[in-house]
């Protein structure tokens, strides 16, 4: 196991992550996306720790800021999603038009 | 003492304007104020009167202040006085002063008492301006103000038509002389380069001035005062403007208006003096002015009118004085006529005051009901005739004697008019006060007038009597305006005592022929001015002067018809009008350029904008992920871009 398998790992989680919120119509599943981006993100911090600076755990750190981050991310997003919805009455982002120019 | 003169002027100017602002809670409705004023101005004349004749005073004063100055001509406001401006401003303000107190009583009740009052003062305070000015400049402003002021007394009572017409005809006729006063003004200054009196006068002194544009510039300066002081041919504006208030007439005969044309003369005889030609003019032009004047005297049944056209004629000697060389004699005429012709007019409007007429036809009598009157009146007309001792004696004569000393001529003209006035004053007094009432209505209503009006003419009276031998005694006048240059021409010596003897002997012969024929045959005038009725009828015309003057405006008239029509039909047709036009095309030009360059530019400016708008629309398709995406695809090139840079 090499660093760069975990890279690899890391970069397809990230492809179908962004594939995933450029992608997908429901707001929920882009939320989801999203959480794969940050995870792939942090698969990178604990490879790059363990290969790099074996010694240290600022990899580690940085990762559970990150975690710390997603939760509130989330919490923030959902009700963002709750709000519009109660406005729109939808979960399909193709609806959420209201910045069209 | 010299140093206050200026307040004199200055003080009526400031009167008036206060009579007529708050008269109407002065005491007397602003008649005390002009009053006191004007008493306080004939002190004040005849203190440095008194103070000059016993040679106390330093003439001439002269001071000035700057005004303004164009180019290198510096104008200013100043004081000369010498024995003519003294002179003068005792007959000014004396007259005025009399003029005032007499009118307390002549226009009680009119229901514009106060602006009468204002007028007054104004009229006296322009005519003090003029004498004591030091330089042409202000002396031509005083000069047009007393030509307002003579519009707005003349015309006084302008609800009749006539007193409207009267004073516009004043107005108009002097300012026709006006202009070639104007002119004259200007044409000395091209020569001497200077306005200042006394400037002039030396220039003129030192012989600076050619003698050629001194006549010129004297005759057409002299054209003003042939309309101020009604000489021939502009003298047809001084019987119409006896429709003024009688003291007004007074006024203006004595002592302002016409008086100022001969102090001009006076003023500027210097210059006057280095021509012969314009000496001439003046002395030819005052003895037809006598002459012709006296002559319609002799038709006249107005009682003003009669001692207007004498006037005129008294007027005419002035000018025949001055112009002969006696500037002494003429100014001396001037001051004597200024008491007795005030006293007469004076006098006739008492008797207008009492019978409400001015037509002598329908007087008569009147001497048993207006003693005091007729006694005045009668010293007036002594002192007018000329018979011994009364003053104007003493001032004709010396007219005539100077008259005779340059050209005999000119003093048979002279001698002929002293006889007619003998006449036409005699008619006057035999008319108004002898003989049988004409009219028992307006005799029986007739009173004496109040003493606040036979005052002013017990004192005018006395001044008649002896203001005459009084300055003509010691050479008292004489000394005090003696003119000190040199005449063009040589005097030839005449005898006073024969020139006396024989004006005097006229005029009593002529005056008791009148009184003869109009109190004991009044049927040989009336039949002779029915044999003679062409003659009478052109004096009554005022031998066509009227009517010259009238066709002489008609042509103005008719001159500016055609200028109307040129105006309509060439200034306002081509050029105006085209001008109109070629501004209306220049301005559809322009307005096409404007709507489709201007305009265009600025629509492009918005088309444009509007269209990139729409375009950059495009990309904001409010799809959420579009931007993600656009964000990703970014983000990759330029990631893709910084590995490969």
């Amino acid at each position: 196991m090499t660093l760069s398998h975990y890279l690899a790992l890391s970069g397809v989680l990230f492809t179908i992550g962004l594939f995933g919120v450029l992608t997908r119509r429901n707001i929920i599943g882009i939320l989801m996306s999203i959480e794969l981006l940050l995870n792939a993100a942090n698969i990178n911090f604990v490879a790059f720790n363990r290969f790099l600076y074996p010694g240290q755990h600022l990899g580690q750190l940085s990762v559970i800021f990150v975690i710390t981050l997603a939760a509130a991310e989330v919490v923030v997003g959902l009700a963002l999603v709750m709000a519009i919805y109660k406005n729109l009455k939808s979960a399909y982002v193709e609806d959420y038009n209201i910045l069209k120019g | 003492m010299l140093e206050y003169v200026f307040i004199l002027p200055l003080l009526s100017f400031a009167v008036a304007g206060v009579i007529l602002a708050f008269g109407k809670w002065l005491p007397g409705r602003g008649a005390s104020a002009g009053i006191a004023v004007a008493a306080w101005g004939f002190a004040q004349a005849a203190i440095l009167f008194t103070k000059a004749i016993q040679g106390k005073l330093a003439l001439p004063y002269e001071v000035s202040i700057p005004w303004f100055s164009v180019g290198s001509t510096q104008a200013t406001l100043g004081v000369y006085v010498d024995g003519l401006t003294i002179a003068m401003l005792v007959v000014v303000t004396a007259v005025s002063l009399l003029v005032q107190i007499y009118s307390i009583g002549y226009m009680r009740g009119d229901p514009r008492f106060k602006r009468y009052y204002a007028y007054l003062s104004l009229f006296t305070a322009s005519m003090l301006g003029l004498t004591i000015s030091d330089n042409m400049l202000v002396f031509f402003m005083c000069w047009e103000l007393v030509g307002v002021c003579s519009y707005l007394l003349i015309g006084f009572w302008f609800e009749k038509p006539s007193a409207a017409y009267a004073g516009k005809k004043a107005f108009i006729t002097t300012k026709l002389g006006d202009l070639g006063f104007l002119v004259g003004l200007l044409s000395l200054f091209y020569c001497t380069g200077t306005f200042r009196i006394s400037e002039i006068l030396e220039l003129a002194h030192i012989g600076f001035i050619p003698p050629a544009a001194a006549g010129a510039a004297a005759i057409l300066l002299f054209l003003g005062a042939v309309g101020k002081s009604a000489q021939f041919p502009l003298l047809i504006w001084l019987p119409d403007a006896m429709e003024g208030p009688s003291p007004v007439s007074a006024l203006i005969h004595a002592a302002t208006m016409v008086a100022a044309g001969v102090y001009m003369v006076a003023r500027l005889y210097a210059v006057y003096a280095l021509s012969p030609v314009a000496l001439d003019t003046v002395a030819w032009t005052g003895a037809i002015t006598a002459l012709t004047a006296a002559s319609m005297a002799l038709v006249c049944f107005d009682l003003k009118r009669v001692l207007a056209f004498s006037t005129v004629s008294q007027l005419g000697y002035m000018m025949l004085g001055l112009g002969a060389g006696g500037f002494t004699a003429g100014m001396f005429h001037l001051t004597t006529h200024a008491y007795f012709k005030a006293l007469l007019f004076l006098a006739a409007g008492s008797v207008i005051h009492a019978v409400h007429t001015n037509d002598m036809r329908e007087m008569g009598g009147l001497k048993n009901k207006m003693p005091v009157t007729y006694i005045t009146f009668l010293l007036g007309a002594l002192a007018l005739v000329g018979i011994p001792p009364f003053a104007g004696f003493f001032s004709k004569d010396a007219v005539l004697a100077a008259a005779l000393a340059r050209n005999p001529y000119l003093y048979a003209v002279g001698a002929v008019a002293a006889a007619m006035t003998a006449f036409y004053m005699a008619r006057a007094l035999v008319m108004t006060f002898h003989g049988e009432p004409k009219d028992m209505k307006k005799y029986d209503h007739a009173h004496e007038s109040p003493p606040v009006m036979t005052g002013p003419l017990i004192l005018l009276a006395a001044a008649s009597v002896v203001s005459g031998w009084a300055l003509s005694r010691h050479e008292i006048f004489e000394r005090l305006v003696n003119f000190e240059g040199v005449l063009p021409f040589e005097l030839h010596h005449v005898s006073h005592g024969a020139v006396a003897l024989y004006a005097g002997t006229v005029a009593v012969l002529s005056m008791g022929l009148g009184a003869w024929l109009y109190k004991s045959k009044p049927g040989i005038p009336a039949m002779l001015r029915g044999k003679f009725a062409p003659v009478a009828g052109l004096l009554d015309r005022r031998y066509g002067l009227d009517a010259f003057f009238l066709k002489f405006v008609a042509l103005g008239d008719r001159l500016s018809s055609v200028l109307f029509i040129f105006d309509l039909n060439f200034l306002d047709a081509i050029a105006i009008d085209g001008w109109a036009w070629l501004t209306e095309k220049l301005s559809r030009i322009q307005r096409w350029f404007d709507d489709n360059v201007v305009d265009a530019a600025v629509d492009a400016t918005g088309t444009v904008t509007l269209c990139a708008g729409r375009l950059a629309r495009l990309a904001q398709t409010g799809i959420v992920q579009n931007y993600l995406l656009f964000i990703a695809v970014a983000v990759s090139v330029f990631a893709a871009l910084a590995f490969a840079g």
